[in-house]
């Protein structure tokens, strides 16, 4: 299905429903679901261990769900099973799916070879076939967005924590996605750098761009998020608008959970 | 200087054989030592223990012995399954099969280190944005594995030449054998072993300055790196 400005907006972006995840017998999700339409920014709390990084992870197929049905602009994703566990039925449909949602990780995960340029032009070139011309055109217009412009030659390793990260961003915008996916996107980064990347990532929320984020920073819900999800030993413990959720949670844990980290 | 001169044709000649078995040697061990290396790494047992099996068993006897059973040994299979008139193992093709098989060994190794040492998050953010596995190795892991490999690899490179020499033995037209011929008709055995010698160093101090245009190249991005 094409995401022509039509069909867009006509289904949801995305659609998670009842999505489990066992390792072993370990059950780290126990049927989680979401909707997010265009333009919601969801913002995803949860103490270590509740499994929303591996809810996350779970959505592009990083980790493979182990039930539950997940939709990308009303496109099912086909799973199957293989040697006794789930697989994907088509790897190349997980392939197309993925260069929708694009992530941002945790330690940033740039291609350490390349220069911050070719970083944000690789997928664009190899996964969706763009000219390169077409591609550093983007991709400096996307640097420019995050504020790294005059970093295009550099390597990963010559930036800091939070320039790195923001290349990381522009390289997530420059595919167009449908949903932008952040896993703990400030967590490995100094304080005095995690505004600078926030700040960003708010310019993002106020743009309507569609955002899972997966955070422990509660200004950040509050401020920039449509919705709030606090996942709890792998439910849904609480969910609902920040405003009301912070505010007045009605789940003990989500009360301990954020006194803990108002404090 | 004129019996030097007079043999310098000669051991030219040798020079390019030399030459020549050097290259192909490190040809066939670099494709034998990745794909050893993808066996190695690749989680299935049935692909990855006889790798690990071919590798120790290569490392763990002469490279003299490997070069004496494949042409002897070779020609000797030859004769029984083909009968009278069955070709030969040629003196090259056994040096090339006997030290690229060794190459590739060693090189096996320093690929699969070079391998396990790329962060397991290159690969993943590749497959987050829709690199297909071929992609991800294509683009990500082979230009770092490069990197990494690049001075194992020169060693080896380096070793290949020095060992093509023992092929001179089995009777391979190389610069060791021209040299010794040359020693054998003038009496001067300590001229030519030292111009055997110069050639040798000669291809060795050239490819050192290559290795390390090479691995500089390779580490772009990387000087500044923990």
């Amino acid at each position: 299905m094409t995401t022509t400005g039509n069909s867009r907006g006509a289904q949801p972006a995305l659609e998670v429903s009842g999505l489990r995840k066992t390792y072993g017998t370990q059950e780290v999700l126990r049927g989680v679901s979401l909707e997010a339409r265009d333009h919601d920014v969801v913002a995803i709390l949860g103490s270590s261990g509740s499994g929303k990084s591996t809810f996350l992870r779970c959505i592009n197929l990083l980790e493979t769900p182990s039930a539950g049905e997940l939709r990308i602009r009303g496109e099912l994703i086909g799973m199957t099973t293989r040697r006794g566990r789930p697989a994907p039925a088509d790897p190349r449909q997980v392939d197309r799916i993925r260069a929708r949602l694009a992530m941002v990780f945790q330690q940033f995960n740039l291609w350490q070879h390349m220069s911050v340029l070719q970083n944000v032009t690789a997928a664009q070139i190899h996964v969706l076939g763009r000219s390169r011309e077409e591609a550093v055109e983007k991709a400096e217009a996307m640097l420019a967005k995050v504020g790294v412009a005059d970093k295009r030659g550099h390597y990963p390793s010559q930036l800091s924590g939070g320039q790195q990260q923001r290349v990381a961003i522009a390289r997530a915008l420059a595919m167009d996605p449908e949903v932008m996916l952040f896993d703990e996107p400030t967590s490995a980064l100094d304080p005095e750098l995690v505004n600078e990347v926030l700040r960003v990532m708010r310019g993002l929320a106020e743009e309507g761009r569609t955002m899972l984020v997966v955070t422990h920073e509660i200004g950040f819900a509050r401020e920039a998020a449509d919705r709030v999800m606090f996942l709890h030993d792998g439910r849904v413990e609480e969910e609902g608008p920040p405003r009301e959720v912070l505010a007045e949670p009605r789940s003990e844990r989500f009360r301990q959970f954020l006194s803990g980290s108002l404090k | 200087m004129q019996p030097v001169i007079d043999y310098l044709p000669l051991l030219l000649q040798g020079l390019a054989v030399t030459l020549k078995l050097a290259v192909s040697t490190a040809v066939l061990g670099l494709v034998l030592g990745l794909g050893l290396a993808l066996a190695k790494i690749s989680g299935r047992g049935w692909l990855a223990r006889p790798a690990f099996w071919a590798t120790d068993f290569l490392r763990g006897i002469p490279e003299f012995l490997v070069l004496l059973v494949i042409y002897f040994g070779g020609t000797q299979v030859l004769a029984q399954v083909f009968g009278p008139g069955a070709p030969e193992v040629s003196p090259f093709l056994a040096g090339l099969l006997a030290l690229g098989l060794i190459f590739g060994a060693y090189a096996s190794e320093t690929f699969r280190a070079a391998f396990l040492s790329v962060p397991k998050g290159q690969v993943e953010a590749g497959r987050a944005y829709g690199f297909s596995r071929w992609q991800c190795f294509r683009h990500i892991q082979l230009p770092q594995i490069w990197r990494i490999a690049i001075p194992g690899l020169g060693n080896l490179w380096q070793g290949a030449v020095k060992d093509t020499a023992l092929v001179s033995i089995i009777g391979l037209e190389d610069v060791m054998r021209k040299s010794q011929q040359a020693a054998q008709s003038t009496r001067e055995p300590f001229t030519f072993y030292l111009v055997a010698a110069l050639m040798f160093l000669v291809i060795t101090l050239i490819s050192m300055a290559v290795i390390a245009r090479a691995e500089k190249r390779a580490g772009r991005g990387m000087a500044e790196a923990g």
